[in-house]
């Protein structure tokens, strides 16, 4: 699963910085808002199952507690569910928490959707405004050309 | 008492925004909007200075978790001497350009949401002083600039149009690779609170199992992010062009604030976290991270320090000079962060303050200078002294401040700088430093002579009659007025704000203070049992009453569903 | 667009949606769902329906303009965000109360519902004034 999350973090990386590149203020804003997924992708690929790292609670370095749990029995449960697998990796031990994923890295990519959102707004409409004054959006004809001021055009 | 103080922190962020909200049916109506914004940003300067003295005499630091949801797992809110400082400033800084703005907004300025869109920015730097937690530091970072973007364009003349995808772009590559880094430093170390991220760090060196891998290269992205906001040496190209096209308060503003809000944000999370010192854990002698770390801030503040006086020599133009200008003193500040110890931090802290209000006093100068001769080109300006005496007084204590001549605030901040670089052998850079400040000079009376001395170019004679940009920019005089005034305070009252400075350098130096105020107890005890006992053993009685649990709790929030059905 | 397949599934679609976009935006409290969510579901039913129907119909369906729907969420956003500050509790602290239906039926009442409302409203203004702006630009 990470291999294919990496792949894709790569791919969508090059197709945004690809995009950005060109001469076409339309091909920017697509870079922009790929590169922003690619972003997201990532932090989704890093993300793993919830645990605090650095838990010395419970004198097993190598088992860690999710950080919210409604209670410190169920942490316990978890913990001493975990030593059982670790010791007879044959039994079949069945923990909720396994199938958990991590909560924060969803909602910082939220957070980032959100705040990507907001800025796609903003390029678009700077673009459409562009595109109202100059009639093109190549930025080379765009540097050569002397915009008309904003009183002309409205 | 301090409880409710705590809670009360967040007024820095709520009144803006609230201010905003109230300015939005009101766009078009400039008197009611101008009157709520100067309370607002009047009103969170006096709150700063408020909490400030009364945080400095009780010792203590602010916090407050939204939501009752406790660090490390909810965002915390953190007021300590640095934020204290800086949203002082800030708020002071806000109200001479708001002030400035009455006589120099057009009426499309004004319609375009600039009341409520400056409220907004000031909701965002505020917000960035206060938060103490990474994520959020990105997400005020993000409100601001969207502010900023706005502002920029506001009016849509066609350089603002252009000049706005350089500035829009870059920011938003930054934002990318802060997310990304954001991510990394969570999978590194499993938490986001810059307290937390503090401690885990500090217990990482301190049991001898090190830093985790990457971890240089985490702290390289961080850097990367805020320089470019800061506009330290590689990456400070898109500055000049951006605060030369937009309306003069505006890029009052922005020169004086946007580059310092990416300063604090280094000053804020390099001494707390990536470069974190091990002076006082005996079993580590360095810090690797540190050690690279402050080598590339020390090479970037010699040449940001250096190459943007050089350009600043080389401009023609007063809004260039007075905008490269804010480069080359943020190299003094990033000299400051490449000492990093607490003395030097402070110097840091005090030059941010002190630049933040001289150069937003400079360009507000430059706008009445404007109105005077029309443009800003050194060649059509002249005769300055003679037409608007007032003005060139106001000037001068600025321009001069800037400089450093002893008596005012500059020369105290370069002074603590230059004096600790060459104290902890970073001489070379203290040379440059002195070099730079001889060149700051040579920029400023430029300016003086070209504008204020020199006769009226007899090939550009100045339309405005004089009488009627003076009766005209009223309140632009007062904005300047309250900024000079506050230069002469920083300058003449430096001993009071060093003291201030002082304990912010300490804080930041060594975290100890500052994780036990963020973070509760349990969470100290789970993650560093040694340090926990170290630090509640030596404090007063109110904190030992409370035993230390012997079973380390799992620290979710007050919020408990089992007391419900 | 002119199709007469999606004008007439369009009728279908919107109301469902819109009652979508209630269901997550309520539920949002205690299970993945929320404002947010709720707000995108409804502004992409909307605009869907203003890709079929036109701007005037639009119109007469959002009488309002959608800066309007920004403000009165914002407000209400921060009005909840602001009410703990009177009692002395951190911003955006949330009050919680199992309220009785009768029939030994109850519902579990948060404020941080009425900021998620609130959040509903701007995500819906923010993301149906924008299409609606963009597309008016790209149509003249």
């Amino acid at each position: 699963m990470t291999v294919v999350l990496a792949v894709c973090v790569a791919v969508t990386f090059g197709v945004s910085i690809y995009m950005m590149l060109g001469r076409e203020l339309m091909g920017l804003a697509i870079g922009v808002f790929l590169i922003g997924h690619a972003a997201n992708l990532s932090i989704l690929a890093m993300s793993g199952s919830p645990v605090i790292q650095h838990d010395k609670a419970y004198q097993t370095a190598e088992f860690k507690i999710p950080p919210v749990l409604e209670s410190d029995q169920q942490a316990k449960d978890w913990s001493e569910a975990q030593l059982i697998k670790a010791e007879h990796p044959e039994q079949d031990v069945v923990n909720p928490l396994d199938e958990m994923v991590d909560p924060l890295p969803q909602a910082l990519i939220l957070t980032a959707i959100v705040i990507g959102f907001a800025v796609m707004g903003f390029l678009l409409t700077l673009i459409v405004l562009t595109q109202r004054r100059a009639k093109t959006l190549d930025v080379n004809e765009l540097a050569k050309m002397d915009l008309p001021t904003p009183s002309q055009a409205h | 008492m301090s409880g409710s103080i705590n809670n009360f922190i967040i007024l820095f962020c709520v009144i803006p925004l609230a201010a905003g909200l109230l300015s939005v049916p009101l766009v078009g109506r400039s008197f009611p909007s101008r009157v709520i914004g100067t309370l607002s940003f009047a009103s969170t300067f006096l709150l700063a200075v408020y909490l400030l003295i009364q945080g400095y005499a009780d010792n203590t630091i602010y916090v407050s978790y939204m939501g009752s949801w406790t660090a490390p797992f909810g965002i915390s809110v953190v007021f300590d001497n640095l934020s204290g400082l800086l949203l002082a400033t800030a708020s002071a800084v806000a109200l001479g350009s708001y002030i400035h703005s009455y006589s120099t907004n057009a009426s499309h300025i004004e319609r375009g949401y600039f009341h409520p869109l400056i409220q907004l920015l000031m909701f965002g730097v505020n917000l960035s002083f206060l938060t103490g937690d990474i994520f959020n530091l990105f997400v005020s970072f993000e409100i601001m600039l969207m502010a900023s973007y706005a502002l920029l364009t506001i009016g849509a003349s066609k350089k603002q149009m252009s000049q706005a995808y350089k500035y829009v772009m870059l920011n938003l590559l930054a934002s990318t690779i802060f997310v990304i880094a954001a991510g990394m430093a969570y999978g590194m170390l499993g938490t986001l609170n810059m307290a937390d991220m503090a401690l885990i760090v500090k217990t990482k060196l301190a049991s001898g199992e090190g830093l985790p891998v990457g971890f240089t290269a985490l702290a390289v992205m961080f850097l990367l992010v805020f320089a470019l906001k800061g506009a330290f040496f590689p990456l400070w190209f898109w500055l000049p062009d951006t605060y030369y096209t937009c309306p003069i308060s505006i890029a009052g503003l922005f020169g004086g604030m946007l580059t310092k809000v990416g300063v604090y944000a280094v000053v804020r999370t390099f001494p707390l976290i990536f470069t974190q010192s091990v002076a006082d854990i005996a079993s580590v002698d360095v810090n690797p991270t540190r050690t690279t770390i402050l080598w590339i801030i020390a090479v970037a503040a010699a040449f940001t320090m250096f190459l943007g006086v050089l350009g600043a020599v080389s401009q023609h133009e007063v809004r260039r000079i007075l905008s490269i200008h804010v480069i080359s003193q943020v190299g003094y500040m990033v000299f400051g962060l490449a000492i990093m110890t607490g003395w030097a931090l402070a110097g840091c802290i005090f030059y941010m303050i002190q630049h933040m209000v001289v150069k937003c006093s400079l360009f507000l100068c430059c706008g009445i200078m404007e109105k005077h001769a029309g443009s800003d080109d050194l060649d059509k300006l002249g005769g300055l002294l003679k037409r608007d005496t007032l003005l060139g007084v106001l000037f001068f204590v600025a321009a001069m401040s800037l400089v450093g001549l002893p008596p005012l605030s500059g020369f105290f901040g370069k002074m603590v700088i230059i004096q600790e670089g060459w104290n902890n052998g970073l001489w070379w850079l203290s040379i440059i430093g002195l070099a730079t400040g001889a060149l700051t000079l040579l920029s400023m009376l430029k300016i003086w002579s070209y504008g204020y001395w020199n006769p009226e170019p007899k090939k550009y004679p100045q339309a405005a009659k004089p009488e009627n940009v003076k009766s005209s920019s009223r309140s632009g005089y007062i904005g300047i007025a309250m900024l000079v005034v506050l230069a002469l305070f920083l300058g003449f009252g430096a001993n009071p704000v060093y003291k201030f400075a002082d304990r912010a350098g300490e804080q930041l130096v060594s975290p100890d203070a500052y994780i036990m105020a963020v973070l509760p107890k349990e969470r100290i005890k789970l993650v560093n049992p040694e340090l926990a006992a170290k630090l509640y053993d030596g404090i007063g009685h109110d904190r030992m009453s409370e035993p230390l649990d012997e079973e380390p709790m799992i620290i979710s929030a007050s919020y408990n569903k089992e007391v419900h059905p | 667009m002119t199709s007469l397949i999606l004008k007439t599934a369009m009728r279908l679609i919107v109301p469902l949606t819109l009652l979508f976009a209630v269901y997550m935006a309520l539920k949002g409290h205690n299970e993945p769902g929320g404002g947010f969510i709720g707000g995108l579901i409804a502004s992409v039913s909307i605009a869907l329906y203003r890709m079929t129907y036109g701007a005037e119909s639009f119109d007469k369906l959002l009488p309002i303009h959608p800066r309007i729907l920004v403000f009165v969420g914002l407000t209400m956003a921060f009005l909840v965000a602001v009410f703990p500050l009177l009692f002395d509790r951190p911003l955006l602290t949330s009050y919680e109360q199992y309220l009785n239906l009768g029939f030994g039926q109850t519902v579990h009442f948060v404020s941080a519902a009425i900021f998620d409302i609130g959040v509903l409203l701007v995500v819906i203004g923010v993301s149906v004034g924008m299409i609606d702006r963009l597309s008016r630009e790209v149509e003249k």
